[in-house]
């Protein structure tokens, strides 16, 4: 047994062994508390991070399958929306199915028309799962594949596929071969377009569409027949080299040999040139790639030396038409690409020439995964889900590979830079997570949610900070004792509100009267601290006699009547001012009108929202000022009473000695009252979520709302699928509130030391 | 504590008296209240000018609470009463046409406990003239060298004036914060026991310093220690439970106590 070594002490000295353990026990047990704080707060954050460090993974693919097929050429490469069945169209006219997944290897679908006709040209649809072939002798056919699941009866389930022509239609000069064809299907709009080169009678290359038309039948489509022929040749200055018919079904866009392009459009019973431009006027000669990427607004275009850029449809500021423009410029490639597939399901595209692949995507410019194979490619395509990749090689092998790619969209490009997004005029920071079609180009930059909080933050601390602050200088320096009990519980209620009423009360209450009254509220926040200024400078140079009647600290009761009757008079006179000043003519009756919420768009501008950064500022401030006012109050009223008898004694007035002496003694601790606030603003989540539009636009304008980084959370979180990109993107929104947060809180805890070394006082 | 030598006194180096206003500061029948406890009892004295008059008397027989009512500081204790009257050259302070910051502008003030600002040592000692509005450079850079001096202090600090004031000693914060009531040519200097903080060596720079500002300025000092009170001051008061007891010259006092009270007192038999 160990010697107790209280043993050689006096009883009387000694320590009650009990003291002894519960001090011990009591400082292992805040050890533990304060490290299991640190502990939680690193935890969320690396839960935060987890969540978030997928987002800028890399592509990664691997192959699953090589299939040997037929030594022959081949037109297209397919797969169905399973990605099981990948399919590649011989020239001659014969499909090849491979089963990639199952047992059955290949299987063979030749049609009749093309043994009879000739193979001249194909299309894939690769969303409808349709090919147009055209024909050796001016014919085309829409051939559907058909393909199913078949639920095998022992359980199991394999897919086939039943290609299955339709009707063959005349097009363009007949008996003419097709060496180029494509097909969009909009519905009541459908075009198919053909190159042909009637080689015999040693003519040019003439360029052909016809617009079809179905018949409504009773029960579901009727026949599909030709409704219209166009000769596009004489549109087309040059030499036809390659077109593409976007899915609108409206217009074609034809490459030339000479590296320039034509965009055609469909106008009634024409079409027209609309726009004609060389994507690379520095090096002339035929593109190497012309497609689109999904949604058909983005043309990729590549040229002989590997330069890669992409052209969108927008319209320009002052246009009347939406045009093609340069957008983006991809990272260069080794080898001008000759294989091209893109996704259907996202801006994802693979170019690849000779042995070399690159996955790249649209709209962040990001190369997403890349491979140099020991073999050449010929045709690549991309599975439905964007899960698969097929590549054919030059020794008619099927490449099968895994893609396993689930955020292609996120990039620090995308969360922090301008992007120029599809349809827009210039590059922007945008916020648009999702949209009402599949083609929908997801935006998601976090610059507009930071600008929104910073925003919000901005307007409720000019709301708050001089009030609050004002408020505790003159509650614990001018106000009576008895008085000072009553202010800080209630302000202490104040802080407790739950700021889902305060947010209930701006967006049902508050925005309404704002809206009508803001001419009100400008004469408000002028008129009662102006006259407070000046009661103050009266009060001041009043003659002692009236002053004397009222005692130090009970000069509120002279103030409050007067600040309440100007208040209430500059609420009344706001109709009036508006009267005055803020008439505008009615641009749809044409009437003089005096109404602010027309005459602020009209002049600035800018937009009149209800729900707007004013009612925010106010909302947020109120859950602000309470904090802001009960820390800067004890602050100033811990300023040691012997500093403040010192200047009082030196013939300083009240206000001198609360500005030049207990404002910098405190100013450590209202530095922490405003950070705190701040960091209360910066988080705040439901009053701004119901008090705001949560609209993600980065304007200053007080009349306008804003999305904060918590309010977005708090909006989209619900509808976020889970670990999707969306998710984790709002994951990321979290992780920059909390560094944020952090850096503010850092800093000013730095600032706050060297204020409270500065400002040191005597004890 | 034995009685005071004679050689302590102070009076060989006062001037003759009639040069002066001997009722310069007039304590008139005056009570005083906390709250309903009575802690000066009708108090009438009278304090001639340029002259150092002492308090002393045991701990809570309130002499604080009389020197600070002569620049109404107890003004900012709530619930704080009072009765009779205090005149200054004349004038009652009680008058509620006088601006109580004027009043203390003319009376200043130093504390038990040193209360530098949290300022650099010359914007502590120009502080009564910037919130009197008197920002003039020259104008302040004069009066911090000339009050320096005055509080003795100016070789010890000229060449760090822009430094933090709470970098000096507990003796030099003192005689900072004298420097500092001083600054603005106040007619009065109050002293709620100065030294009572300081070392001994300090103590008796201060003691120095009380005999130079006499010749400027009329002097009030309360103290605790009795062979201060007799080597300071020209005149002493001795307050027992907030009365009066006695009042006069110093060597009177404490040679020639007519009070039995007050000789218990000055010969250490009880305080
Ligand atoms: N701020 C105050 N509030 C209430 N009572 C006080 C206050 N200051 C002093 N007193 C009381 O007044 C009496 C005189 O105090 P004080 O003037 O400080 O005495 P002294 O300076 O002679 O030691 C004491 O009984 C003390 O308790
Ligand atoms: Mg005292």
């Amino acid at each position: 047994m160990p010697k107790d070594p209280q043993s050689d002490i006096p009883a009387r000295f000694r320590v009650a062994k009990t003291t002894l353990l519960v001090d011990r026990f009591m400082n292992q047990f805040i050890k533990i508390g304060g490290l299991s704080i640190i502990v939680a707060v690193f935890a969320i954050f690396v839960f935060i991070l987890a969540q978030v460090i997928p987002l800028f993974r890399d592509a990664k693919v691997e192959e699953l399958k090589a299939v040997q097929l037929d030594a022959a050429e081949y037109a297209i490469l397919g797969i169905d929306e399973w990605s099981e069945l990948p399919f590649a169209l011989r020239t001659d006219g014969e499909f090849l199915f491979a089963d990639v997944i199952g047992e059955r290897g290949l299987t063979r679908k030749s049609l009749p028309f093309v043994t009879e006709h000739g193979f001249g040209a194909a299309h894939y649809n690769q969303l409808a799962q349709r090919v147009a072939i055209g024909t050796r002798n001016g014919k085309f056919a829409l051939v559907d594949l058909h393909y199913r699941p078949v639920h095998a009866p022992g359980g199991g389930r394999s897919i086939t596929a039943d290609p299955r022509p339709g009707p063959l239609y005349d097009i363009g000069r007949p008996g003419a071969p097709i060496t180029h064809i494509a097909y969009a299907d909009a519905g009541a709009r459908k075009l198919a377009v053909v190159k042909q080169e009637p080689a015999e009678n040693g003519g040019p290359v003439e360029l052909h569409a016809v617009s079809l038309t179905q018949r409504r039948g009773l029960v579901g489509g009727g026949q599909i027949s030709v409704d219209r022929s166009f000769d596009l040749t004489p549109l087309v200055p040059g030499t036809i080299d390659r077109f593409l018919v976007p899915a609108q079904a409206d217009a074609v866009v034809v490459a030339t040999t000479e590296g320039e392009i034509i965009y055609l459009f469909r106008q009634g019973d024409r079409f027209v040139v609309r726009q004609t431009f060389r994507p690379f006027p520095e090096s002339p000669g035929p593109l190497s790639t012309f497609n689109f990427v999904f949604g058909d607004v983005t043309l990729v275009v590549g040229d002989q030396a590997g330069s890669l850029k992409g052209y969108s449809l927008y319209l320009a500021p002052g246009a009347e038409q939406r045009l093609f423009g340069h957008t983006k410029t991809f990272p260069a490639q080794k080898a001008p690409g000759t294989v091209f597939a893109n996704s259907v399901r996202n801006k994802a595209f693979v170019v690849g020439s000779g042995s070399h692949a690159d996955l790249l995507f649209s709209t962040t410019e990001d190369r997403r995964w890349g491979k140099s194979f020991d073999f050449a490619v010929t045709h690549a395509v991309i599975g439905g889900k964007y899960d698969r990749m097929v590549f054919l090689d030059d020794k008619h092998v099927l490449h099968f590979y895994r893609l396993d790619d689930p955020h292609p969209e996120a990039s620090f490009r995308a969360f922090f830079g301008k992007l120029w997004y599809e349809g827009s005029p210039a590059p922007r920071f945008d916020w648009q997570s999702t949209g009402g079609s599949d083609d929908f180009e997801p935006k998601l930059s976090l610059v507009p949610l930071i600008f929104g909080s910073l925003k919000g933050t901005f307007y409720a601390l000019v709301f708050a900070v001089p009030i609050a602050l004002l408020a505790a200088i003159y509650t614990s320096q001018f106000l009576k004792p008895e008085i000072k009990t009553v202010v800080k519980p209630v302000m202490e209620i104040m802080a407790s509100l739950p700021s889902v009423v305060l947010g209930f009360l701006a967006a049902l209450w508050l925005a309404p009267i704002v809206e009508t009254r803001v001419p009100s509220i400008l004469l408000l926040v002028t008129l009662v601290p102006f006259s407070a200024f000046a009661l103050g400078y009266l009060w001041t140079h009043a003659s002692p006699r009236v002053r004397v009647l009222i005692p130090h600290g009970w000069e509120f009761l002279v103030f409050i009547p007067v600040l309440l009757g100007v208040g209430y008079a500059a609420w009344q006179m706001g109709p009036a001012l508006e009267r005055l000043l803020f008439v505008v003519t009615d641009p749809s009756t044409g009437a003089r009108v005096a109404d602010f919420r027309l005459w602020w768009p009209t002049v600035t501008g800018t937009p009149f929202e209800q729900r707007n950064s004013l009612v925010v500022g106010f909302m947020m401030g109120f859950a602000v000022i309470p904090i802001i006012f009960t820390i800067s109050e004890d602050a100033l009223s811990n300023v040691p009473q012997s500093l403040r008898s010192g200047s009082l004694a030196l013939g300083a007035s009240r206000w001198q000695t609360a500005f030049r002496i207990v404002l910098p003694t405190a100013s450590a601790g209202i530095f922490s009252a405003l950070m705190i606030g701040l960091g209360r603003a910066v988080g705040e989540t439901m009053i701004v979520v119901m008090a705001t539009g949560n609209t993600p636009i980065m304007e200053w304008n007080i009349f306008s709302g804003m999305r904060t980084l918590a309010a977005n959370i708090a909006v989209e979180l619900p509808e976020a699928p889970h670990h999707g990109t969306l998710y984790r993107t709002l994951f990321l929104g979290a992780m920059v509130l909390f560094l944020l947060t952090f850096l503010v809180n850092t800093l000013a805890e730095i600032l706050r030391q060297r204020l409270r070394s500065r400002f040191r006082s005597v004890e | 504590m034995a009685l005071a030598r004679p050689s302590d006194f102070a009076h060989a180096s006062a001037p003759a008296p009639g040069t002066f206003n001997p009722a310069y500061i007039q304590v008139k029948n005056f009570s005083f209240y906390y709250g309903h406890n009575k802690v000066l009892h009708s108090l009438a004295l009278d304090i001639p000018e340029r002259q150092v008059t002492a308090f002393i008397g045991p701990s809570g027989c309130g002499k604080s609470t009389l020197l600070r009512n002569l620049n109404r500081m107890n003004d900012l204790i709530d619930g704080v009463r009072h009765e009779g009257d205090i005149t200054v050259g004349g004038r009652s302070i009680y008058d509620p046409l006088l601006e109580v910051i004027a009043l203390r502008k003319r009376i200043g003030m130093v504390f038990q406990k040193s209360n530098p600002f949290p300022k650099s040592i010359y914007e502590n000692v120009v502080y009564a003239l910037r919130v009197a509005g008197r920002n003039g450079k020259s104008e302040l850079d004069e009066v911090v060298e000339r009050s320096l001096r005055g509080a003795a202090l100016w070789d010890e600090v000229k060449d760090r004036l822009h430094e933090s004031a709470f970098g000096l000693s507990g003796g030099q914060q003192q005689r900072l914060c004298i420097a500092r009531a001083i600054a603005n040519r106040p007619e009065i200097l109050l002293m709620d026991e100065p030294c009572s903080a300081l070392d001994p060596i300090a103590t008796s720079k201060v003691e120095e310093l009380i005999h130079e500002l006499k010749k400027e300025f009329t002097i009030v000092i309360v103290t605790h220690n009795m062979q201060q009170a007799a080597r300071v001051s020209d005149r002493t008061a001795f307050f027992y439970l907030g009365k009066l007891i006695e009042y006069a010259a110093t060597p009177d006092i404490f040679m020639n106590p007519k009070n039995p009270q007050t000789e218990a007192y000055v010969s250490g038999r009880f305080g």
